[in-house]
């Protein structure tokens, strides 16, 4: 395109005379340039090429150039000056060369499964932010019979439920890395709720430590492991129970715990879509190192524990 | 049929707020209906019902324990049964075939006073038995009827101190060894009481192979088959260092395509 362009100028000036002395220079110059430009991508070519191509194929190439450069076009000294200058650079040069590429080729999967394993997470991730239809319903349906007989009450259970959606909405939250007390308070939100509707079955309980709550915690997992708790733990039995939410740091690890006095685990529940998720999630973030762990408290129901690396979000800064 | 007077009702719903709504509505649509019982879970109602005998119940599909169809089917032809459930597409698809009626969460009084106009007509009849409803409901809801044979999806083993739910996914293998049984993840190892005997009928075949009298793998750890000096087949399995005899009843399993 540059030399399209550039073709008529000099016509022109070679046209005009007087101006025509000045530019040709200028051409030689440039036409200089650019055919030291080629050499040295030519010969960073021929150097990729010699450090990565087999030694048996550059003997091959070397015996063909010896003929054709020696035998036809009489210049066996320059061909084999060429030959032995390949072989060294091949010798000294090749092996970093090498290293290099598969280096950067190595890199390159690296960067390609990062970009995977993100892709992977933000789909699961928005596939567990799901609001179930059927709690906000509920919900509403409770609002609704407060609004008429406890209207104070309905208000409150209005303002937790709008906490909850403001937060459990993925629309709504900002761009920034979701932080420990960020989902304790979308499940707390969500607990009150709950505790309005079940009443003296569901026996709620955080303690979570403040200067924890600054730690980073992906988002909707606490959730997921809350809303377990109470679908399959409490909520089939007809006592109900009790469901606590804690948080401390284990070995350098934040251990995230829900724990509920329910029904307890069932070794056959083919359920679980949630507690995989949050598995394949935890893989996809930290690869390896956080882990979901199950157990059975001595006292019965199930416990649910999620660790992953302690990290704190930095504060903002003043602006 | 009916000698009383006045229509008889019983309202099952595990929220208090919901059996509250539900009964403020009624009063107001249906001033002369009486409300004789309120049932938490779906076994009180059954109770109830049989002990009360009202003309209709009120039964929320979601309950502890036995849920509002589960009760419908035990109480069938016994009493006009009116579901009231909060989000249900099945229910309300299958409700559409005209047999009972429903109510939707938060029930609108006039979509109440809808559903006692229609039980006002229904009740010179005797009580639908919802045969085929009730089939098509609990199959759509997942409870009841034949269900496909459920495996093992958790283990519940002692690590150390504790109790843990290890996932079968998370297994490489099953091994015994003297009276117990060694559960073998990537991480850990756990010991559990069940003989594999016991355990292989538990777990999925399609997930687990048993490759000896004393071994079981799960299929996707299998990393390659080789053979040992003594010409036995020996499964290496990925993320454990151990190799797993094959015995000859099971060479089968590895041949090749």
């Amino acid at each position: 395109m540059n030399t399209d362009q550039r073709n008529p100028g000099t016509d022109n000036a070679a046209a005009h005379g007087q101006s025509g002395a000045a530019s040709r220079p200028m051409g030689i110059r440039q036409a200089f340039r650019e055919i030291r430009k080629g050499i040295v991508v030519m010969w960073w070519g021929f150097f990729d090429w010699v450090a990565a191509v087999s030694w048996k194929a550059l003997l091959l190439v070397s015996f063909l150039s010896l003929i054709i450069g020696g035998g036809i076009f009489n210049l066996p000294t320059l061909t084999f000056l060429l030959i032995v200058a390949s072989f060294i650079i091949k010798v000294v040069a090749g092996g970093k060369r090498r290293a290099e590429l598969t280096a950067s080729q190595a890199t390159r999967r690296a960067e390609t499964e990062q970009l995977e394993r993100m892709v992977l997470e933000a789909r699961m991730e928005a596939l567990q932010a799901q609001i179930e239809p059927h709690f906000l319903f509920n919900a509403l349906a409770s609002i609704d019979q407060l609004i008429q007989t406890d209207p104070p009450r309905a208000s409150k259970m209005q303002q937790s439920l709008i906490r909850y959606l403001r937060s459990a909405m993925p629309e709504m939250r900002d761009g920034s890395r979701p932080t420990l007390g960020q989902q304790v308070n979308l499940s707390s939100a969500f607990l009150e709720i709950m505790a309005v509707r079940m009443e003296e079955r569901l026996q709620p309980t955080v303690s979570v430590p403040e200067g924890l709550k600054s730690a980073v915690f992906p988002s909707m997992m606490l959730q997921t492991l809350v809303e377990n708790a109470i679908k399959h733990g409490l909520e089939p039995k007809a006592e109900g129970g009790r469901l606590e939410i804690g948080a401390e740091i284990v070995d350098g690890q934040l251990a995230v715990h829900v724990l509920d006095t329910g029904i307890g685990f069932m070794p056959k529940s083919a359920g679980g879509v949630g507690l995989a998720n949050v598995r394949a999630r935890l893989q996809a973030l930290y690869n390896g190192r956080a882990e979901l762990i199950i157990s059975v408290p001595p006292a019965g129901g199930t416990c649910a524990t999620i660790r992953v690396p302690y990290e704190v979000v930095p504060a903002p800064a003043p602006a | 049929m009916h000698p009383l007077p006045a229509p008889t009702a019983v309202v099952a719903d595990d929220e208090r707020l919901m059996r509250e709504q539900i009964i403020a509505r009624l009063k107001v649509a249906w001033p002369e209906l009486l409300i004789v019982g309120e049932a938490g879970n779906g076994r009180e109602a059954i109770a109830i019902v049989q002990s009360l005998e009202p003309d209709i119940v009120f039964l929320d599909i979601s309950m502890p324990g036995m849920d509002g169809i589960q009760a419908a089917q035990a109480l069938a032809g016994q009493v006009h049964v009116v579901f009231v459930t909060a989000h249900d597409q099945y229910a309300i698809s299958a409700f559409e075939q005209g047999a009972v009626d429903y109510l939707l969460k938060p029930a609108e009084p006039e979509r109440v006073a809808l559903t006692c106009q229609r039980l006002r007509a229904r009740l010179e009849q005797a009580p639908d038995p919802m045969h085929a409803l009730l089939a098509q409901l609990s199959q759509r809801l997942g409870a009841g009827g034949p269900k496909p044979r459920e495996y093992m999806r958790w283990v519940q083993a002692s690590v150390g101190a504790n109790l843990r739910m290890i996932p079968t996914s998370d297994i490489l293998f099953f091994r015994a060894e003297d009276k117990y049984t060694r559960v073998q993840t990537r991480s850990f190892e756990a010991l559990i009481r069940k003989p594999i005997k016991e355990l292989i009928d538990e777990l999925d075949p399609d997930e687990f192979w048993q490759i000896h009298r004393a071994t079981v793998v799960r299929v996707d750890a299998v990393e390659q088959v080789s053979r040992n000096l003594r010409g036995h087949q020996v499964v290496h399995v990925k993320g454990s260092e151990e190799k797993l005899e094959v015995s000859r009843s099971y060479n089968h399993l590895f041949k090749q395509m």
